[in-house]
């Protein structure tokens, strides 16, 4: 149905343009000018402005992690702290619920036990005292000391992206004040967040949780009755579609907006769409909507191969856009202030070996796969029922999910062996995902000052 | 191949040497336009010419474009270092040199005029001019051409680059301080045309054919440390073209601005990085005293200017003279509040 309709917009576009240019090639730019002008007057209500205050200035882009599925081994940090008692390795019967504690709201003043690394607290006690800048860095890359050819005492030098205090985007996400935003507008840790709504006057925003696996959050500000778009499920989204990324940094009455088509469909493993727009910090968290002015996905700063990768491909082609519709069920999550992290299974799988399966060549011992006796050798043949083609499948079968996702599995654990289930296995956060965020969702709007005198 | 093309070289050598009609001395076929954007691009280029100088310095460029604005010879272009007297060269559409005399400098845009001889121009020059109200004549989501000779490509009399793109938005006149190289205060069209180096000084035009826009340098944004891509909109430029090509003067009131005064005392430390504008105290009697601004307060922006840190506080406030009002907008608790003050100046101790 949504196929014949837009089918008919197409041609009702395009069919006088087609005639009229008879005997000549089509001019479709001229004629595509109204239909851009008509889906940014639609979407420009729904595109917010995020402005951040406070925070520390941190550089992201290449410096990060990675996480293709090459060595997490000694990236584990030494500290899972708190997260094991939440995401138990051990085989779960039932699905973490959706309103079981989060990560982070057990947040008793309970010192972590045996930490050497960062001062307990966050650092903006109050203001004034923004850290100086580098401050949080050195400790997220300590994780990493133990990584042969890591250098020491480096970690914060370039290639990276050093992120700015600019104003960013977002989007309505529903009528009574939830605000969707790119993680990266957070990035700084910010101690205010103001979003403005066009036409509407600016708001105080509450931070909720967010989902670093896509480089989105949520906030909330005190409103009602905001223009809400209308969010199109990737399965309606053809590659080759015009696709418009829409940005409120350079710009205060209506958006800017970039143009492009829909690249490549399910990246970075079923969670976006990649579009040949320009996606830079001047449309991080907006929308990339359709000619109908129908939100696609929110542009953020994304790639398979890292956590925070991507910005340093600004403007050059390749952007990623996470898609909306088709996760409800964690925006709900996100509601709740959990924050999302990409699952992590602990197995690398052996390159040679072609299939069927995939065979493991090593198990980090800190990953749920070692913990629950999967070796060097095994043969993992089933994920969830789905028999396992090779490594490759067998990584986007597992990366599509997230830390305290529960998946099954079926193993050949001896030549010859009858194969055994094991499972359902709660995966761990990925250990290298940012494990550094602030856990306070309800950030003080201010701050007590010293005495005065 | 390589054969091919050394032939065509030197047979064009020989028709240059030879051909007294210098629009020929170097041509090719091309079939007609047809589309909007062919057309645009064939109607305009002859008004586009490469400026080449000499730059004493590695970073800065010696060549730019430029835009044919008067049949008297006037051309307009971005105001480089590159540009030194008497070394200043103009190649136009038919491959002819000519040595350009420079005009005054309009400094607020960083933009020149640069005149040739007409006299010994073969044929007549084509000059383009904004259009009136080019203001209300471009739009975000517009399509665009931008013409200008990237990297100096163009050689003698082969055409500048023609690039394609849209005009992403304007960029208004409060984002324009964060902009390096930006001197002065109108609204930007930014554009994703890109402005490599070279393009500048070129123009961009509307499908119609319209010059909305001059093209400036890639832009350093401290918005979001990115390059941005964007052009002088050519109805800011009406008075610098007027005053110099068509000899109409309008002159320009100076008037010294008294230092603002807003009686707000920042919670301030100093640091590599500023903190947000945290209000420590209000003095009493003052403007913000009398808008109700108490300690703790935090100034988020005065009229579009986002304040993100005490620098910014006092950058955006020396914008502005005593006896102007400015919108402040400010957050307490989790209320965000907006009100006018008139600025004042600082009482005298």
């Amino acid at each position: 149905m949504n196929h014949f309709v837009r089918a008919i917009g197409v041609a009702l576009v395009l069919g006088p343009a087609l005639l009229s240019q008879r005997g000549t090639d089509p001019d479709e730019f001229e004629h595509l000018e109204p239909v851009l002008q008509a889906a940014l007057a639609k979407a420009s209500p729904f595109v917010v402005a995020v402005e951040t205050f406070g925070g520390t200035r941190t550089i992201s882009g290449s410096e990060g992690p990675t996480d293709s599925d090459e060595p997490p081994a000694p990236r584990v940090p030494p500290k899972p702290a708190k997260k094991p008692e939440n995401k138990p390795a051990e085989p779960k019967s039932e699905e973490p619920k959706p309103d079981a504690p989060k990560p982070d709201e057990p947040k008793p003043a309970e010192p972590k036990p045996g930490e050497e690394g960062p001062p307990a607290p966050q650092p903006v006690p109050m203001p004034g005292s923004d850290p100086k800048p580098d401050e949080n860095k050195p400790d997220e890359n300590e994780g990493d000391e133990d990584k042969p050819g890591k250098k020491k005492g480096l970690p914060l030098k370039a290639p990276g992206f050093q992120q700015t205090l600019g104003k960013t985007t977002g989007i309505v996400l529903t009528a009574d004040g939830w605000i969707l935003v790119s993680r990266f507008a957070l990035n700084l840790e910010p101690t205010t967040i103001l979003i403005t709504v066009p036409g509407r006057g600016t708001f105080h925003a509450q931070r909720a949780g967010e989902d670093t696996s896509r480089g989105i959050a949520l906030v909330k500000i005190d409103a009602t009755d905001l223009p809400v778009p209308e969010f199109v499920h990737p399965a309606n989204v053809k590659i080759g579609q015009w696709a418009f990324a829409l940005g409120r940094t350079f710009a205060t009455e209506e958006p800017t907006v970039h143009i492009g088509i829909v690249s490549a469909q399910r990246r970075v493993f079923g969670r976006a769409l990649q579009i040949d727009a320009y996606t830079s910090p001047a449309n991080y968290g907006g929308p990339v909507v359709d000619v109908h002015g129908r939100v696609l996905g929110m542009a953020v700063p994304l790639s398979p191969a890292g956590r925070n990768a991507g910005v340093e491909w600004y403007d050059s082609g390749i952007g990623f856009a996470v898609t909306i519709a088709d996760i409800p069920h964690l925006i709900e999550r996100m509601q709740k202030g959990q924050v999302l992290q990409r699952g992590w299974l602990g197995v690398q799988f052996e390159p040679s070996f072609l299939g069927p399966g995939a065979k493991i060549s090593s198990t980090p011992k800190d990953g749920v796969a070692a913990k629950v006796g999967m070796r060097k050798g095994d043969v993992i043949l089933e994920v969830d029922g789905v028999a396992v083609m090779n490594g490759p499948h067998f990584q986007m079968l597992v990366s599509s999910h997230l830390g305290g996702d529960s998946i099954t599995i079926k193993i050949r654990q001896d030549e010859g062996a009858e194969p055994v289930v094991m499972g359902p296995l709660v995966l761990l956060d990925a250990p290298w995902s940012e494990q550094k965020q602030k856990k306070d969702t309800d950030l003080p709007a201010s701050f007590s000052l010293p005495e005065k005198k | 191949m390589h054969k091919h093309l050394l032939f065509a070289f030197s047979f064009a050598s020989v028709l240059t040497a030879q051909s007294q009609d210098f629009g020929k001395a170097y041509s090719f076929e091309e079939r007609k336009p047809r589309t909007r954007v062919e057309q645009v691009i064939d109607q305009r280029l002859p008004s586009i010419v490469k400026v080449h100088g000499a730059s004493g310095l590695a970073t800065i460029s010696a060549y730019a474009t430029g835009i044919i604005v008067s049949k008297q010879g006037h051309i307009l272009t971005l105001d480089q270092v590159m540009i030194q007297k008497d070394r200043t060269r103009v190649v136009l559409y038919d491959g002819s040199v000519h040595q350009a005399q420079l005009l005054p400098e309009e400094p607020r845009f960083g933009v020149r005029l640069l005149k040739i001889d007409p006299a010994l121009v073969n044929g007549e020059l084509q000059p383009v001019w904004p259009p009136a109200e080019a203001e209300a004549k471009f739009r975000t989501g517009q399509f665009v051409v931008s013409l200008g000779n990237s990297f100096r490509l163009a050689e003698f009399s082969e055409k500048v680059s023609a690039t394609f793109g849209v005009v992403v938005g304007r960029a208004n006149t409060a984002l324009r301080y964060r902009m390096a190289d930006v001197k002065y205060d109108g609204d930007l069209i930014l554009t994703d045309a890109c402005n490599n180096p070279g393009q500048f000084g070129g123009g961009l035009f509307t499908l119609d054919g319209r010059w909305i826009g001059l093209n400036m340098k890639l832009l350093d944004s401290k918005e979001t440390n990115t390059m941005v891509s964007a052009a002088i909109p050519t109805r800011d430029l009406l008075p610098y073209l007027e005053e110099h090509v068509l000899g109409k003067h309008t002159a320009e009131a100076v008037v010294n601005k008294p230092a603002p005064w807003t009686g707000i005392v920042l919670f301030e430390r100093a640091g590599l990085q500023s903190p947000p504008a945290y209000v420590d105290r209000v003095i009493t009697g003052s403007p913000a005293d009398t808008l109700g601004l108490r300690p703790d307060d935090l100034v988020v922006r005065i009229n579009d200017y986002s304040i993100r840190t005490c620098r910014e506080f006092r950058e955006v406030l020396g914008r502005f003279a005593a006896g102007e009002t400015v919108q402040v907008t400010w957050k307490r608790g989790t209320k965000v509040q907006q009100a006018s003050m008139v600025l004042a100046s600082e009482p005298k101790k």
